[in-house]
């Protein structure tokens, strides 16, 4: 297996830069997935892997080899592409079989490995059928298969399940991931659904306006942002974020908004800084409709309660700030009707520099311990 | 017999069940067009010029169609000629020359079909492969320009270059030491110069079609084979054509369809008595009968077989093509 590398990679369309330097390392049987709004760059990077966009400046290997120059097909990479790239004229299993009849591979073993593949993905009954007759799901297969049937060094996926449906696509989702652990092979994968990258990633990229924001697993990014951008882009509903004054208070730190005190993890570098305007960020997840020892109250007004089943979202606003709060609702919600207070652990509230955005958290050291 | 009895309604009953439902079905059919014209009457308005262009020029000449079976005069007026039933068809295919122009018919447009129908295809593909887009324009302005020429100046241009004496190509000819033909007089030329002349004029404007075929095609399609190592050739036979057929196909039905219509403009203003003998056509023969020999009666019945023929031609293409590949016209 191999690994894939990206080194100060750019991308220029005329005198536009899209892809500002990116460098990433992506190891062997990795699953990595680029993530960011429409219009980051993920997809031309993805391009630029594939060689079906050519790389401005930068250093592209895969493995132990420079591939800048090197043809799409010389690259020994699949991969699996948005609205499938089905052949609309070819039946399932020379849809699959394409790739290999293009390389001449014998007869004999193109019709094993076709064999062997819609095995893998369930396929084998449709084998005969148009991509026409098939549904979302079963095409998105098919478009798999073609790619896992070459036996690539590394599989790239450019936005592979947001053709289909909500339920598909949470199945087709956990249908790559087993498939990754099965086949082990090294995958990039592009997609705008923060979800699906918590999913499916070993490592998650998040990519803004061509440059990466932060790389780290699911969960470091989830607990652990570097600015205001990645906070709000993973978790759902995305991390609340409001601007507030600190002040002093009892030999510990409160940021200030509005009608709300809320007291502050203890950091040394804010101890000065009384006055200084920032961003605080609290996740919905961390949020409590019961007091709890040790906790901050927040002072909330309930807009609305957005019912899940086991869990509700309720939407409410501290001043003028939309404010989601996510809690258990042990299958009733009308308690939920009368909250006016939140409460929320210091440890768990983020501060973010108010003009760059980035964490100040990293310099905070915990004062009370 | 007793067994109807028990086993449901007779069967004059179940016909006038199905009747009924059947007028229902009509009843509410036209109820809902009476709606929707009042709904979408701005539509209806819009349709109307086609309509009535279709009335004027195509339904009523059809009134004339009688003349087929009747001893025509023009003093006597299409309703006041005594009928004579299939005498006029009798006569024709008595007629050595009637059955020379349709046996010309069929060659000169067999064999355009044969060797012309490919040509804007192969175009199509070959502009679709050229990679800088201001050669590409301009090949392509090269090859539609003679379709917005003149007829009459297109034949003025033939018989210009292949004249005897300034022709380029008897000059060439004369060149590499050949001696000059008059290819115009020779009814071995006129099928060869008469298709390649059509393929001159039409073939790159026909070539739209498919390059507007092309361009509906997938580009991911391309893009996944780029990755899965195929060559230029290859995409071009194993995507784009596939992909396109269904486009060609349909321009087949049209074209078999109007098999029998050669254009006669450009044979008329290309042949001469000495190349009657294969250049003569159904609709050359209707013209000169017709309306240079005033036998409008004839000329009517050879029109009639004419529409006859290609009539059960595109109906015979399209349940062909329906069938085979799944594509039609209607």
């Amino acid at each position: 297996m191999s690994g894939v590398n990206l080194n100060r990679i750019v991308k220029n369309y005329g005198s536009l830069e899209v892809v500002h330097g990116i460098d990433l390392q992506v190891n062997p049987q990795e699953f990595v997935v680029l993530v960011g709004p429409s219009g980051c760059g993920k997809s031309t990077t993805l391009r630029m892997i594939a060689g079906l966009e050519e790389i401005t400046s930068g250093t592209l290997s895969i493995g132990d080899r420079v591939v800048n120059r090197v043809a799409p097909k010389d690259r020994d990479v699949a991969m699996v592409f948005q609205n499938y790239a089905l052949y609309p004229h070819l039946n399932v299993a020379d849809n699959i079989a394409f790739g290999l009849r293009i390389r001449r591979v014998p007869k004999q073993e193109i019709a094993q490995s076709v064999e062997e593949v819609a095995k893998i993905l369930g396929l084998t009954e449709y084998l005969d059928r148009k991509p026409s007759d098939l549904s979302g799901g079963q095409r998105q297969r098919v478009a798999m298969g073609r790619a896992i049937v070459r036996h690539p060094k590394v599989f790239l996926f450019d936005e592979p399940l947001s053709n289909l449906d909500a339920k598909l696509r949470t199945q087709m989702r956990s249908e790559i991931k087993r498939l990754h652990k099965r086949l082990g092979v090294t995958s990039i994968y592009v997609t705008h659904d923060q979800v699906e990258a918590m999913t499916l990633a070993d490592r998650i990229v998040v990519m803004r306006d061509g440059r990466i924001e932060q790389i780290g697993a699911p969960m470091e990014l989830f607990n652990n942002p570097v600015n205001t951008f990645v906070a709000g882009f993973i978790g759902s509903p995305p991390m609340n974020q409001f601007e507030a004054e600190i002040a002093a208070e009892d030999g510990g730190m409160v940021a200030i908004t509005q009608n709300a005190r809320i007291r502050l993890p203890a950091a040394k570098e804010l101890l000065g800084h009384s006055g200084r305007r920032i961003i605080v960020g609290i996740r919905p997840e961390h949020t409590s409709v019961k007091p709890v020892e040790g906790a901050t109250a927040i002072p909330v007004e309930l807009d609305l309660v957005e019912t899940l089943g086991s869990e509700a979202l309720l939407h409410t606003t501290v001043g003028d700030t939309p404010f989601v709060v996510k809690t258990e609702t042990g299958g009733r919600t009308d308690h939920l009707q009368s909250v006016e207070t939140v409460y929320v652990m210091p440890r768990d509230i983020k501060i973010f520099d108010l003009e760059s955005g980035r964490i100040l958290q990293s310099q905070l050291t915990e004062m009370a311990a | 017999m007793s067994m109807r009895e028990t086993v449901g309604p007779a069967t004059e009953e179940l016909v006038a069940e199905a009747k009924e439902s059947q007028r229902d079905r009509f009843r509410r059919r036209a109820v809902w067009l009476g709606d929707h014209m009042r709904r979408e009457w701005q539509i209806y308005l819009m349709l109307l010029p086609v309509l009535i262009w279709f009335v004027v020029f195509l339904y009523k000449p059809m009134y004339g169609l009688q003349i087929a079976f009747k001893d025509y005069s023009i003093f006597r007026g299409v309703a006041g000629s005594p009928w004579i039933g299939f005498e006029h068809f009798q006569t024709l295919f008595g007629n050595d020359q009637f059955l020379r122009a349709i046996k010309n018919t069929f060659i000169i447009s067999s064999l355009s079909l044969l060797v012309g129908f490919p040509v804007p295809i192969i175009l199509a593909l070959m502009f679709n492969e050229i990679r800088n887009e201001r050669y590409k324009r301009t090949a392509q302005t090269i090859v539609y320009l003679p379709h917005f020429i003149s007829l009459v100046i297109i034949a003025g241009i033939v018989i210009s270059v292949f004249s005897p004496s300034t022709g380029v190509i008897n000059l060439a000819l004369q060149k590499l030491g050949f001696e000059p033909i008059y290819f115009l007089t020779r009814p071995e030329w006129f099928r060869p110069i008469f298709i390649g002349t059509g393929i001159w004029q039409e073939a790159g404007f026909q070539s739209i079609v498919y390059l507007a075929a092309i361009a509906g095609v997938n580009p991911s399609l391309y893009e996944s084979a780029v990755v899965d190592g195929a060559s230029r050739w290859q995409m071009m036979w194993k995507i784009t054509l596939p992909s396109i057929l269904p486009t060609i196909i349909i321009m087949l039905i049209i074209r078999i369809g109007n098999l029998l219509e050669v254009g006669f403009e450009l044979i008329i203003l290309l042949y001469q008595p000495a190349t009657y003998q294969t250049g003569d056509v159904i609709n050359s023969f209707i013209y000169r009968q017709g309306l240079q020999g005033a036998q409008y009666d004839l000329a009517a019945a050879a029109g009639l077989f004419n529409a006859v023929v290609a009539f059960i031609l595109v109906m015979a293409a399209n349940t062909i093509s329906r069938r085979v590949s799944k594509t039609s016209l209607w």
